[in-house]
C-alpha cells in the first residue's frame, strides 16, 4: 500500500523538479513521501530491509536534498545529506550504485560547506571521500575514482582557486558552461558574492588607489555604475576628478605610526611577560 | 664443600630447557602479580607486562600449557576455559599434566600435599593476555578476536583495581585482532565498526570507576578506530566529551597526541596540530622498538609545517632514525622551499603512493597554495620591482589577472609586504624594517621562556616519592629528639653525679 503510494509520490516529485513548480507543492509531497518511508520502515536501513525499499528511500531523499538546494535550504538540504549517508554507505551487493545520484549530491555537500566558510568541514568530508575512494582502488572494482568525478572535482577545483587566490579561475567556474549540472547554479550567485568581497578586502591592503575603469574588470562587475555603487557600500572614496578610488584603510603611508602604535602595545605585553617570569621564578628559587 | 655446592648449581642449570625456561619466566611473573594485589602497587603489575615483549618470541602453547597446570588445581574450571583458547590437541595437554603429576610424585609429597591456594584474577588476566600475544603473532585473528571479547567482558564484570593495567593490554590486542579481520580498516564495512559499541561501554565503566588506564588506552583505540575510517566527525566528537586523564602512561598520552594532532590538521586547525605533534615526537619512547611510531609523527609534522608557512629544520631529515623513511618528505620540502610549482606536482606524483600509504596525501593536495605563495616570497626578497607578466612566468600561473589576484591575496595574509600599481601591472616591494625593531624577538624569547617553565613544571610533577617516606623521617626525627632529651638529661644527671661525687668526696 506505503508502497505504491511513495512510487507515485516520487513520480510527482520528479515532475514537480523538471517544471520547476512551486516549493509550497513540493515541499507537502516531500513530507508524505517520508511519512510513507517511515511507514515502510526505511528511513534508516537495516541488515532485512529489502532492496526495493532502500531504493526508493534512496531516491526520495536525494529528490529532497534536490528540491532544498533548490530553494536554497542548505541547513535542510545538510539534513538530508546527513540521512543519505547510511544508504550511501552499504555496499553495492545490498544496494547498487546505479540511479544513484551520490556523486552529485556529495559535490552539492562540498559546495554548501564551501560557501557557509566551513573549510574545516569541507576537508573533513574530503579526507573520507579521498580514504574510500583510495580503498575502491585498491580493490580494483571502484572504477571511478575522485579524479574522474565531475561533480566532487568541480569542488576541489573551485576550492583550490579560492584559496590560492586566483579569483578569475573561481570567475570562470561560475559560468554556465563550466557548470557540472545546473543545481549548481544556485552556488554560482554565492560564489561571485564571495570572491568579490575577498577581492575588495584584498585591494584594500594592496593598491592605494586604482581608476574605477579598471574596477569593473577587477571585481567582475558588468558596469561603472556598479562600481560605483559597490564602492560606496564598502565605503571607498571616489574621486570624480580624476575618477579613482581611493582605499582609506590602505596602510602604505602611514606605516610609522603604525609601529609607534604597535610600541605602545607591546610595552604592555613586555610588562605583563616579565611580572610572569618573576612569579614563576619566586616559585622555583 | 662450597665448590660442590656450586657444582650441583651448575649441574642442574643446562637441564633447565628452553621450553622450561620459559615456564619459569611466565610463573616468576605470578609472584609480582601476587605482589601487586597484596601491596596494591600497579608498578608491579606493569613490570610482569613489560616482560611480554621478551616472553613474545619464545611463547609456544605447550608452555602455555604447563603454566598453567602447574599452577591451576587440576579440575578448576578457569584453567580449563583458558587451556581450551589455546587450542592445542588434547594429546599434547595429557602428556603435560602426566609429566607434572610425576615431577610432583618426584618432588616428594611436600608438594603435593600444598594446600591448594587461592589464585587471584590478576594471574587469569596475565596468563589471558599471554594467549592473545601468542594467537595474534600466530595469526589465528578469528579465534583471538572471539576470546579477546569474552576476556574483556569478563574483566569489565570483574571490577578490581588491580586489573586495571592489566585490562588496557588487554583492549589493545583486542583492537589488534579485529584490524587484522577482513575486509581492513578502510572500508566502511570492516569489522573495527563493531568495536565502537564495546569501546564506549568500556570508556563510560572506566569513566565511572576512575579507572584512569583503561580511561587512556580506550580513548586512544577509539580515537585510531575512528580515523583508519576516516570518520573524522566522530573523532572530533569524542574528543569534545572526553577528558584524557593527566596521569595516563607515557606512551598513551604520546599516541593520544598524535592522533589528536592528525584530526585537527583535517580540519585544518594547523597551530594546533602542531603543537600536539611536537609533543607526540618529544614524547615518543626512544627504544629502536617504536621507531615507527617515531616516524609516523614525524611525518605529520613536517607536513604541517608546511602547511603553516614554516619550512622545517635541516637536521630532522639527518637523523638516522628517520632518514631512509622520510626521504619523501625530504623531497617535498625542497620543492616547496624552492616554490617551484612544477617540480612539487612531480613529487606528489612520484610518491603518491607514500602519501597515501601514510595518510598525509590530502594534506600534501593542500600545500598547492603554499609553494604559490613561497614562490611569491622568494620573489619578492629578491626584487624590490617585478611585473605581473614576471612573476605569472616565474610561478608557471595561468594568466596575469590570476597573478596579481594571488599577490593581492597575499599581501592581504601578510605573507608579503608590498604594494600593487595596477595600471603598469608590477609589485613594489616595500623597504623591509629591521626586524629587531619590532616585537618579534621579544615573542620569541616569550614562547621559549614558556617552554622552559611548562619543563619545569612537568619534570616536578613526574617526581616519584616513595611512599610513607615522610613518615620514616617523621620517626628519625622523633629518636634524635629523644636521644637529645636523653643527652640533656644525662648532662643534668652528670651534673648531679659531679655533686654526688663530690658529696662523695666529702663523705670520703
Amino acid at each position: 500500500m506505503a508502497e505504491a503510494e511513495l512510487q507515485q509520490l516520487i513520480k510527482r516529485l520528479h515532475s514537480t523538479l523538471k517544471t520547476n513548480s512551486s516549493t509550497n507543492d513540493s515541499m507537502r509531497l516531500l513530507s508524505r513521501a517520508k511519512v510513507c518511508l517511515l511507514r515502510l520502515n526505511a528511513l534508516v536501513p537495516t541488515p532485512d530491509t529489502p532492496e526495493t525499499f532502500l531504493k526508493l528511500a534512496r531516491e526520495t531523499l536525494e529528490l529532497g536534498a534536490l528540491i532544498q538546494i533548490r530553494i536554497g535550504g542548505g541547513a535542510a538540504f545538510t539534513t538530508y545529506f546527513e540521512q543519505l549517508q547510511p544508504f550511501y554507505a552499504l555496499p553495492p551487493q545490498i544496494l547498487p550504485r546505479e540511479n544513484s545520484n551520490m556523486s552529485k549530491i556529495t559535490g552539492l555537500c562540498l559546495l554548501v560547506k564551501l560557501t557557509g566558510e566551513d573549510y574545516s568541514g569541507f576537508h573533513t568530508l574530503l579526507e573520507s571521500l579521498e580514504v574510500a575512494a583510495a580503498q575502491a582502488r585498491e580493490r580494483g572494482e571502484g572504477g571511478k575514482g575522485l579524479e574522474d568525478d565531475p561533480y566532487i572535482q568541480y569542488a576541489i577545483r573551485v576550492e583550490q582557486a579560492m584559496m590560492e587566490g586566483s579569483y578569475d579561475r573561481v570567475w570562470g567556474e561560475t559560468k554556465s558552461s563550466k557548470l557540472p549540472s545546473e543545481e549548481f547554479a544556485i552556488f554560482s550567485q554565492l560564489l561571485q558574492q564571495t570572491i568579490r568581497k575577498e577581492i575588495g578586502d584584498c585591494s584594500e591592503k594592496s593598491y592605494q588607489s586604482i581608476p574605477i575603469s579598471n574596477a569593473k574588470n577587477l571585481f567582475f562587475l558588468e558596469s561603472e555604475g556598479e562600481v560605483v555603487e559597490y564602492a560606496k557600500s564598502r565605503g571607498w572614496i571616489l574621486n570624480s576628478k580624476d575618477g579613482r578610488i581611493y582605499f582609506p584603510n590602505y596602510e602604505g603611508e602611514n606605516a610609522d605610526d603604525f609601529a609607534e602604535r604597535d610600541l605602545v602595545m607591546a610595552s604592555g605585553q613586555v610588562i605583563e611577560n616579565t611580572l610572569g617570569y618573576a612569579r614563576e621564578l619566586e616559585t622555583i628559587v | 664443600m662450597a665448590e660442590s655446592m656450586e657444582g650441583v648449581v651448575t649441574e642442574q642449570a643446562p637441564q633447565l630447557s628452553e621450553a622450561e625456561k620459559i615456564v619459569a619466566d611466565i610463573r616468576g611473573n605470578f609472584s609480582l602479580l601476587e605482589r601487586a594485589v597484596t601491596q596494591f602497587d600497579s608498578r608491579f603489575t606493569l613490570r610482569a607486562l613489560r616482560s611480554i615483549s621478551s616472553l613474545r618470541k619464545r611463547l609456544t602453547p605447550r608452555a602455555l600449557v604447563e603454566a598453567i597446570v602447574l599452577t591451576y588445581n587440576p579440575h578448576d574450571a578457569t584453567a580449563k576455559a583458558l587451556i581450551d583458547a589455546i587450542g592445542e590437541n588434547s594429546s599434547v595437554i595429557q602428556d603435560v599434566v602426566s609429566q607434572a603429576d610425576k615431577n610432583q610424585a618426584a618432588n616428594g609429597t611436600a608438594g603435593a600435599k600444598q594446600p591448594p591456594k587461592e589464585i587471584p584474577t590478576e594471574i587469569d588476566v596475565y596468563i589471558a593476555i599471554l594467549i592473545q600475544v601468542y594467537l595474534y603473532y600466530s595469526e589465528q585473528y578469528k579465534a583471538g578476536a572471539e576470546f579477546s571479547l569474552k576476556l574483556v567482558e569478563s574483566i569489565r564484570a570483574k571490577n578490581r583495581r588491580t586489573l586495571d593495567s592489566l585490562a588496557s593490554r588487554a583492549y589493545f590486542y583486542l583492537a589488534l585482532f579485529f584490524e587484522e579481520a577482513q575486509p581492513k580498516p578502510p572500508s566502511p564495512h570492516s569489522p573495527v565498526i563493531k568495536l565502537r559499541p564495546v569501546f564506549l561501554t568500556a570508556l563510560r565503566s572506566a569513566v565511572l570507576r576512575k579507572d584512569l588506564e583503561t580511561q587512556a588506552a580506550v580513548i586512544v583505540l577509539l580515537l585510531r578506530n575512528y580515523l583508519s575510517t576516516a570518520d573524522i566527525t566522530q573523532a572530533h566528537a569524542l574528543l569534545e566529551q572526553v577528558n584524557f586523564p593527566a596521569t595516563a602512561p607515557n606512551n598513551q598520552v604520546a599516541r593520544y597526541l598524535f592522533y589528536v594532532g592528525r584530526i585537527r590538521a583535517i580540519q585544518l586547525n594547523y597551530s594546533d596540530a602542531h603543537g600536539h605533534l611536537v609533543s607526540a615526537t618529544r614524547k615518543a619512547p626512544s627504544s629502536s622498538v617504536a621507531v615507527g611510531f617515531y616516524q609516523a609523527s614525524m611525518k605529520f609534522l613536517v607536513v604541517v609545517e608546511l602547511l603553516m608557512g614554516d619550512i622545517p629544520a635541516r637536521d630532522i631529515f639527518s637523523q638516522p632514525k628517520l632518514e631512509m623513511a622520510l626521504q619523501p618528505y625530504f623531497k617535498l620540502v625542497q620543492a616547496v622551499r624552492a616554490g617551484e610549482m612544477q617540480g612539487f606536482v612531480k613529487i606528489v606524483q612520484q610518491y603518491s603512493s607514500e602519501f597515501h600509504r601514510d595518510g598525509t596525501y590530502t594534506l600534501i593536495l593542500r600545500l598547492r597554495q603554499n609553494v604559490i605563495r613561497t614562490g611569491i616570497r622568494m620573489l619578492s626578497l629578491s626584487y624590490s620591482r617585478i611585473s605581473l607578466r614576471d612573476i605569472c612566468i616565474r610561478l608557471g600561473l595561468e594568466s596575469e589577472e590570476s597573478a596579481e589576484y594571488i599577490v593581492a591575496k597575499a599581501i592581504k595574509d601578510g605573507v608579503i609586504e608590498a604594494t600593487i600599481d595596477h595600471e603598469k601591472g608590477y609589485m613594489q616591494t616595500k623597504q623591509a624594517g629591521d626586524v629587531y625593531a619590532t616585537g618579534e624577538p621579544a615573542a620569541n624569547f616569550h614562547d621559549r621562556i614558556t617552554a622552559c617553565l611548562a619543563l619545569h613544571d612537568e619534570s616536578v610533577k613526574a617526581m616519584r616519592f616513595p611512599m610513607n617516606q615522610h613518615r620514616l623521617e617523621l620517626k628519625n626525627a622523633q629518636e634524635a629528639r629523644e636521644r637529645e632529651r636523653e643527652l640533656a638529661k644525662e648532662i643534668q644527671d652528670g651534673d648531679i653525679d659531679e655533686d654526688d661525687a663530690a658529696e662523695g668526696f666529702d663523705g670520703l
